[in-house]
C-alpha cells in the first residue's frame, strides 16, 4: 500500500471510529454535524425509496432518531453513510409493513407516487428548461422500474456505493446487486430513451 | 454472435466498476463490433449522469426540526438513563439493607411472638406480610408512574 492510500485508509477508520464512539456518548453535537453532512445524500436516497417526498421528510426525521437509540450498533469497521442507508431501508421497509404488508416491490404499484419535484436553479434560461426536462425524465423513469432495482440503481449511481456496499445495506448477496443493477439500469435506459422521444414529439 | 454475448456485454456497462483489465478489453472490442450495445453504452452513460445530476435536496426547515427533534430526544434518553440508574442504585441499597435487616427481624418476630404468646405460624405471618406489603406498595407505585412518564413523553415528542 503506498503512502497517501495507508494515510487515506487510515484517516477513514480514524473518523468511522470517532463517529462510532460520539454515537456510542450519545453526543448531540457530533450527530447536529452528521444531520448537516448526510441532510442532502439521505434526503434524496428516501425521496427516490419511497416515492413520496413527504413519506421522505418523516422518514429522515425517524432516521436520526433511530441513529440516535440504535447509535452503539455502529461498530465503526464500515463507513457511517453506508450503515446509515442500511438503518433507512430498515425503516422505510417497517413503516411500509405497518401501514400495509407488502414489500418493497409494491411501493411501485402505488398510484399515487408521482415523480418528486426537482429543486430550481439558476443558470440561463434554456440550460434550466432543458435541465428541468431532463430531471423530470429521469425522476418518472426512477419512480415507475420497480424499488428494488431502484434501491440499487439509486445507491450505485446517485450515492456512489460500492457493490460490497450496497450489498451490506441491502442484505442481498453480491450476485443478486449486480443483477438488480443490470435490470433497473436496462429498464432506466428504456424508459428514459421513450420518455425523450415523447418530449421531442410533442 | 449469441444473445447471451450482449447480456453480458450490458451488465459489464451496468456494473460501470470492479471488473478486470481482461473484462475491459473485451467489452471495447465488442462495443467497436457492436453498434446496438454501443448504443445502448451511450444511452447508459446518459441515463448515470442525468441521476447524478438530479437536484434533489432537503431544506433547511426540515435539517433544523430534525436537529431539534434529535436533541430533545438525546435529552430524554439521558434523563430516562439517570433514572434507571437511580432506580438501580436503590434496588442495591435495598437488597443490601434487607440481607441484613432479614435475620433480625425474624428473630424480632420469634422474640414478640413468645412474649404475646402467640403461635408459631402467627408471628411467621406478621413477618411475612412486613416483608411483602412495601415491595407491593413500590411496585404498584413505579407501575403507575412509569405508564405516567411514558404517556407525557409521547405527546412531548411529537413537535
Amino acid at each position: 500500500m503506498n503512502t497517501a492510500a495507508y494515510y487515506f485508509v487510515n484517516g477513514m477508520e480514524s473518523e468511522a471510529s470517532a463517529i462510532a464512539r460520539g454515537l456510542r456518548r450519545r453526543d448531540p453535537d457530533l450527530l447536529d454535524r452528521l444531520i448537516e453532512q448526510y441532510q442532502h445524500r439521505l434526503f434524496r436516497y428516501l425521496v427516490y425509496l419511497t416515492g413520496n417526498r413527504d413519506l421522505a421528510e418523516d422518514l429522515f426525521q425517524e432516521t436520526w432518531i433511530r441513529v440516535l437509540e440504535r447509535g452503539h450498533q455502529y461498530d465503526g469497521k464500515h463507513e457511517f453513510s453506508t450503515w446509515l442507508y442500511a438503518v433507512a431501508r430498515n425503516l422505510t421497509i417497517d413503516f411500509l409493513r405497518k401501514k400495509r404488508p407488502v414489500s418493497l416491490d409494491a411501493m411501485t404499484e402505488d398510484e399515487d407516487h408521482a415523480p418528486p419535484e426537482p429543486i430550481d436553479s439558476a443558470p440561463m434560461a434554456w440550460e434550466v428548461v432543458e435541465q428541468h426536462e431532463q430531471a423530470e425524465l429521469i425522476s418518472a423513469a426512477l419512480i415507475s422500474i420497480p424499488a428494488e432495482y431502484r434501491d440499487a440503481v439509486v445507491l450505485r449511481f446517485q450515492e456512489g456505493l460500492t457493490l460490497e456496499e450496497i450489498a451490506t445495506v441491502t442484505r442481498s448477496p453480491l450476485g443478486t446487486v449486480k443483477s438488480r443493477l443490470y435490470r433497473g439500469l436496462t429498464l432506466l435506459v428504456a424508459r428514459f430513451k421513450g420518455g425523450s422521444h415523447d418530449t421531442r414529439r410533442a | 454472435m449469441t444473445r447471451d454475448v450482449h447480456d453480458q456485454a450490458r451488465e459489464l456497462i451496468a456494473l460501470q466498476h470492479g471488473f478486470s483489465v481482461a473484462e475491459n478489453k473485451w467489452l471495447q472490442a465488442h462495443l467497436d463490433e457492436c453498434p446496438s450495445c454501443c448504443e445502448f453504452a451511450e444511452a447508459a452513460d446518459r441515463v448515470v449522469r442525468s441521476l447524478r445530476s438530479l437536484p434533489i435536496a432537503a431544506d433547511s426547515r426540515l435539517v433544523r426540526a430534525t436537529q431539534m427533534r434529535v436533541r430533545f430526544h438525546a435529552a430524554r434518553l439521558r434523563e430516562t438513563r439517570e433514572r434507571m440508574w437511580l432506580v438501580g442504585m436503590a434496588c442495591l441499597g435495598v437488597g443490601i439493607s434487607a440481607s441484613l435487616s432479614v435475620p433480625l427481624l425474624w428473630r424480632l418476630f420469634a422474640w414478640m411472638g413468645q412474649q404475646a404468646g402467640v403461635s408459631s405460624a402467627v408471628w411467621q405471618v406478621g413477618f411475612a406480610c412486613l416483608w411483602i406489603v412495601p415491595a407491593l406498595v413500590a411496585g404498584a407505585t413505579l407501575l403507575v408512574r412509569g405508564t405516567h412518564v411514558t404517556n407525557h413523553g409521547k405527546g412531548q415528542c411529537e413537535l
